[in-house]
């Protein structure tokens, strides 16, 4: 056994690593991909698959330029976008003031709670072919499933959360003056809002998924809208264009924004969230 | 507090919703609704006596859960040795963990395009969705699970004399078991979802395809038939299946689940 | 029981923050004979958990050598067994199982080893929480239940890392006393590291000083035994012996 005094060149190499992406997180995200990529090409080009299946990096870039040139890709965006924020905003106007009284009433719990979990059993999808049925192929069709899909989850998590603070501030809260009214204001619903960020977070997962499947059935524009139409031409570059623009936007969104802001709320308060 | 038997529980359960029941049949009756926006009880249970009768309920439901059992555990089999095995290495799950992250972001639904380019319409298709939606997600949640294993815990089993494999499965499965069941209950969420979607747009057969056809002949008494058969396996496989198995794991060992 | 011989460990590793070399341990020679009771300690950073866990062969050393009864050893093993400051208690076996998991390893029989695991917890005075989980005991019985893992496996050599650091205490003071008529009864050969003097001074028939990544100083401890809190707290040898000790840490 040896004691080495020097310093390997992949000794140094991997520290570089260490402290760079410890100053810049974004390098430890986006470096393991390099590889991933690499390969994409390097099975691409091999000619393993036939290009109509399986087309290189390269190809799809280029794609990814004309689609923005032309304003095609950011409009299917702009689409895709407004409707789950739509939709979201939608169900978190509906889903937390419910989570709120079925997780304050033992009596709403006892009547409401069978009834969510079945209706979120059902699931948001396989609300289309009424929804269809009912307003057509049409924005209100699609928001209503984005919202139906978004609505549980923040329910669900809401009621958790409300339930999980604990009685003892309510009576504080109470003895120090406050109104039914200023307890739910003021202390259960800063209480309850780690387990409501974790509902959204959920809500928004399976939301996205919802506006995709939606966006194919009832098809008119959006991302979704943009990969099964280029499915139903045979082409599979949009394809594959729109899964990744579709990964990394989620990837920021949910990494970077949700994640973070649902860490922060718990943390600082030292609550504890649970998934769900 | 005592805890009711399983049975007032389930009592407790389904009384609500025979009241949403009660109620469904009163507002049909009372407004006068056409059959064409909502049907009433009577022909939603019509049609799903005439379902079973010619078989094609069966045949629908089978193609159904056929399609979602194979596509999970064919995910589960694949996904938690790979899971584990990216898990012992620190450099290796560090650096793979973002990857493994963008793929159970993605997975399921958005790859029913080009699952049906790739594999054509039908069962492969609907297959490999399910299977893709499980795959990566339990695959992430197994090397979370592993990763958040104390190194203690590895030592421990070392110093008291474990194999290779006796540590795998004495003590990585055991510890990474809590991570991996809410990886396959989340994953079999989007799998379900995944599942019912592609068979609405791939395919001839299934419960989202029953659904998904009935509503060109406007027949809403089998897409009500459909939905509430949806809703209810939905609940059985979770909440008869999933939740209990996620209960004995983490709440019995007192583990904490890596978020 | 077996003897425990260190011959020049030594321990560089690479910090990819500083980028350069970090010498852990300089050269630490020590011999522990077998059955005998030896307590290490030193200030924080002196390297004494690193030494262990390169005899328990959690790490590899950089240079030197380990002997258990004159054999090298390399790697992790049953002859070394090893008491964790943080229990290390498998969550999801029952107390009875976690105390068998050594047995079980080596192949016994069920109802053999499930034997042998009562036998060790009745020593403890476990018998009682047999088939509870580790998450349901308190800290210092969940510690009881680490050291009689490690010594139901009959192992050459204990090795306990600080062990009762996570606990409070007056059950650290309890357990001490616990661990002190154990050892009495079975006379394993013992490595204790602590950060606490006091510590030290009660369990062991000799203290090292480590300071540096080295071996400062070794100090004979022949208070009487069995001993006990109530009659040494206030011993004159006992508070001389501890303020040495504290002095040549403190001097670390």
């Amino acid at each position: 056994m040896n004691a080495a005094a020097s310093v390997s060149p992949w000794q140094r190499l991997w520290g570089a690593y260490v402290r760079w992406s410890t100053h810049y997180p974004v390098l430890a995200a986006l470096v393991p991909f390099v590889p991933v990529v690499a390969l994409w090409a390097a099975v691409a080009r091999s000619g393993l698959f036939p290009p109509v299946f399986f087309p290189g990096p390269v190809v799809v870039i280029q794609k990814f330029g004309t689609l923005m040139a032309n304003g095609i890709l950011p409009a299917y965006l702009e689409d895709s976008v407004i409707r789950l924020a739509a939709g979201t905003a939608v169900g978190l106007a509906i889903g937390i003031p419910l989570g709120l009284l079925v997780g304050l009433s033992d009596r709403a719990h006892r009547a409401l709670w069978p009834v969510l979990l079945f209706f979120q059993a059902i699931g948001d999808i396989a609300w289309l072919p009424i929804l269809l049925i009912w307003f057509g192929f049409g924005l209100t069709t699609m928001i209503f499933v984005i919202v139906y899909t978004v609505v549980f989850p923040v329910v669900l998590n809401t009621v958790l959360g409300v339930r999980s603070v604990p009685l003892e501030l309510h009576r504080a809260a109470r003895s120090l003056g406050a109104s039914k009214a200023r307890v739910v204001w003021e202390v259960v619903l800063p209480g309850a809002l780690p387990n409501i960020m974790t509902g959204l977070r959920n809500g928004l997962g399976f939301g996205w998924r919802a506006l995709i499947a939606a966006e194919i059935i009832v098809g008119t524009s959006g991302i979704g809208f943009l990969m099964f139409d280029a499915r139903r031409a045979g082409s599979v570059v949009e394809i594959l264009l729109g899964m990744i623009v579709l990964g990394v936007l989620w990837y920021i969104v949910d990494s970077w924004v949700l994640a973070p802001i649902e860490r922060a709320t718990g943390e600082r308060w030292g609550l504890v969230t649970r998934r769900d | 507090m005592r805890r009711p038997s399983r049975f007032a529980a389930a009592a407790m359960f389904m009384l609500p919703l025979l009241a949403l029941v009660v109620i469904w049949g009163a507002v049909v009756r009372a407004f006068d609704v056409s059959p064409r926006v909502f049907p009433a009880i009577e022909p939603v249970l019509k049609a799903g006596v005439d379902a079973i009768r010619d078989g094609t309920l069966i045949l629908h439901i089978g193609a159904s859960l056929g399609r979602i059992a194979l596509g999970t555990l064919i995910g589960i089999v694949f996904a938690v040795p790979l899971g584990i095995a990216m898990g012992t290495n620190r450099a290796v799950s560090t650096f793979f963990t973002p990857l493994l992250r963008f793929f159970s972001v993605l997975a399921g639904i958005a790859w029913i395009p080009i699952a049906t380019l790739w594999f054509g319409y039908g069962f492969g298709a609907i297959t490999f969705v399910i299977f893709n939606a499980v795959f990566f997600v339990v695959a992430y949640n197994t090397l979370l699970g592993v990763t958040g294993i104390a190194m203690s815990l590895r030592h421990a089993a070392a110093s008291l004399g474990a194999t290779r494999w006796q540590l795998l499965t004495e003590v990585l499965l055991p510890g990474a078991l809590p991570n991996i069941v809410t990886g396959v209950r989340t994953g079999l969420g989007f799998a379900w979802r995944g599942l019912i979607a592609a068979e609405m747009i791939a395919t001839n057969v299934g419960l989202g395809y029953m659904l998904f056809v009935a509503r060109d002949f406007y027949r809403t008494e089998v897409i009500v038939l459909g939905m509430i058969i949806i809703g209810a396996l939905w609940l059985l496989i979770d909440r008869l299946l999933l939740a209990p198995l996620e209960r004995a794991t983490i709440e019995r060992w007192g583990m904490v689940r890596a978020a | 029981m077996k003897s425990l011989t260190i011959e020049h460990l030594q321990k560089i590793y690479f910090d990819p923050f500083a980028n350069k070399q970090v010498t852990a341990i300089r050269d630490i020679s020590l011999a522990v004979e077998a059955g005998d009771f030896v307590s290490v300690v030193g200030p924080s950073g002196c390297g004494k958990t690193t030494m262990l866990n390169m005899i328990a062969g959690f790490l590899a050393p950089s240079g030197g050598q380990i002997r258990v009864d004159g054999h090298a050893v390399h790697g992790p093993g049953p002859d070394r067994g090893v008491v964790f400051q943080s229990f290390a208690l498998f969550p999801w076996r029952t107390v009875l199982d976690n105390v068998a998991f050594g047995p079980k390893m080596r192949g016994v029989p069920k109802a053999r080893r499930h034997e042998i695991a009562r036998e060790y917890l009745a020593l403890a005075g476990l018998s009682h929480a047999a088939e509870r989980y580790p998450n349901e005991l308190s800290g210092g019985m969940q510690q009881r239940v680490g050291v009689v893992r490690a010594l139901a496996n009959e192992p050459d050599v204990l090795l306990m890392d600080e062990p009762f650091a996570s606990v409070d205490a007056q059950t650290r003071m309890t357990l001490q006393e616990e661990l002190t008529r154990i050892w009495e009864q079975r006379r394993p050969t013992v490595l204790f590291i602590t950060h606490d003097v006091n510590e030290a001074v009660f369990l062991a028939n000799r203290v090292i000083v480590l300071s540096h990544g080295a071996v400062r100083d070794d100090i004979a401890i022949s208070l009487p035994r069995p001993r006990s809190w109530d009659a040494l707290i206030e011993d004159a040898g006992f508070k001389a012996l501890a303020a040495r000790v504290l002095q040549q840490v403190r001097a670390a």
